[in-house]
């Protein structure tokens, strides 16, 4: 995960107002890859997250005279590409409103790793996960990808998301539990792959 | 401690937040209580499967320079819009103003046919924008109010002086222009009187005809 120090980021963003083309390739492809992840993840479709990705730097570009430069660029661009999934979830949810948005099966984005036992084991268990994690709320998925996907801390998440940071832990206590629900409503089978695979006692 | 105390301490043993005591008495438990155990390893797992898990999922080739292609696009219309409102902006007041005055004047036709109407000052043209305040609006073609030419001339200083002066009042820019004006103008004279008596032949006068031929 690229990082600058804070002193090497104001510098490129104050070049960025300015409209110098360097510095704005800079910030894109220090953050863009980060947050592409996290959209791809809320949105589940490749063309949408690119789409809305794209519409984050620009808003972010657009804006950047009222950027405030003591909080980190990423924790802002973040923001407002979390406002601009929740629009478009909340709309594609209107469309179609009988229709789950986030299927059990990924939609083929996911590659697969190499074709050992091993590996379709893992790969099978970070399916189960990750499944788990598409069958969340929005805002409790965000706070979990947030958090273990991006590491950040539950007072960087709620600046993320507009929310307290008792909300915020709210959310990863509702989404933690919500995911042990999912995960030992698996059938016995794949439940003792997935304690074989963690090590855990019968 | 029970399973209840237990597991409402998950949250913060999973966010590294317990105290070392707490973290004791949880550890203990967790070896004597298999559902407990069970539990706060499915989500310790979890997480380890969360993040060490890669995507695998990229953008496409040339994201940046698309990204940038549009940022370009979307300053430069911005600059455009700015520019031609800067410009166009005090313009289009100074047209409407104009406008409002021609179309604000006594088009009875011939009735100030000889008259001459000149302000002197802000106060004169006070005087005038008054009186046409309180004229009828006329039909299009018929005589030009020479209260409005006057107007009109002004309008036109004011429009090449409107970058320069845009911040200022009317009154303002009136003074500007004031000062600006030939000293040796004829005194002002003002049609006082009430527009009566038969009306003259029509007389389809441009703006330009009288304003081009001098006063």
């Amino acid at each position: 995960m690229a990082s600058i120090s804070r002193e090497l980021e104001k510098q490129l963003i104050e070049r960025a107002r300015l409209r110098e083309q360097g510095a704005m390739r800079e910030l894109i492809e220090l953050h863009k890859d980060r947050l592409f992840a996290f959209l791809w993840r809320m949105i589940r479709n490749h063309h949408d997250a690119e789409d809305i990705c794209q519409d984050a730097f620009l808003k972010a570009f657009a804006s950047l005279e009222s950027f405030s430069v003591q909080y980190r660029f990423s924790t802002w661009l973040f923001t407002i590409g979390y406002r601009i999934c929740l629009n478009r979830l909340r709309s594609k949810r209107a469309i179609n409103s009988d229709t789950d948005v986030f299927t059990s099966t990924p939609s083929g984005d996911e590659s697969s790793g190499e074709a050992t036992l091993e590996s379709r084991e893992a790969a099978e268990l970070r399916k189960t996960v990750w499944q788990a994690v598409d069958r969340l709320s929005a805002p409790q998925r965000a706070t979990v990808l947030l958090f273990y996907r991006h590491e950040m801390s539950c007072r960087e998440i709620a600046r993320i998301l507009e929310l307290p940071v008792a909300t915020v832990k709210s959310h990863l206590h509702r989404a933690r539990k919500r995911l042990r629900e999912i995960i030992e409503s698996l059938s016995e089978k794949e439940l003792q792959e997935f304690r074989s695979l963690s090590g855990l006692a019968g | 401690m029970n399973c209840e105390q237990a597991q409402q301490l998950f949250d913060a043993y999973l966010d590294g937040e317990l105290s070392p005591s707490l973290a004791t008495e949880l550890g203990a438990h967790r070896l004597r209580c298999p559902e407990c155990r069970r539990a706060l390893a499915l989500l310790e797992v979890t997480g380890h499967v969360l993040t060490a898990y890669d995507d695998r999922v990229s953008l496409k080739e040339g994201f940046e320079d698309r990204l940038l292609a549009c940022v370009d696009d979307r300053s430069s219309f911005r600059q455009r819009f700015r520019r031609a409102m800067y410009i166009l902006g005090p313009l289009a007041a100074a047209a409407v103003i104009t406008m409002a005055f021609l179309g604000a004047f006594d088009r009875n036709p011939g009735r100030w046919a000889g008259e001459k109407v000149q302000a002197k000052d802000s106060a004169g043209l006070d005087r005038l924008w008054q009186e046409l305040d309180e004229t009828a609006d006329a039909e299009k073609g018929e005589a030009v109010d020479p209260r409005a030419l006057e107007l009109d001339r002004w309008g036109r200083k004011m429009q090449k002086n409107l970058q320069s002066f845009q911040d200022l009042t009317i009154y303002q820019w009136l003074d500007v222009l004031e000062k600006a004006k030939d000293s040796s103008a004829p005194e002002d004279h003002f049609p006082g009187a009430d527009p009566s008596g038969e009306p003259e032949p029509e007389d389809d006068l441009l703006i330009e005809d009288v304003v081009g031929g001098g006063r």
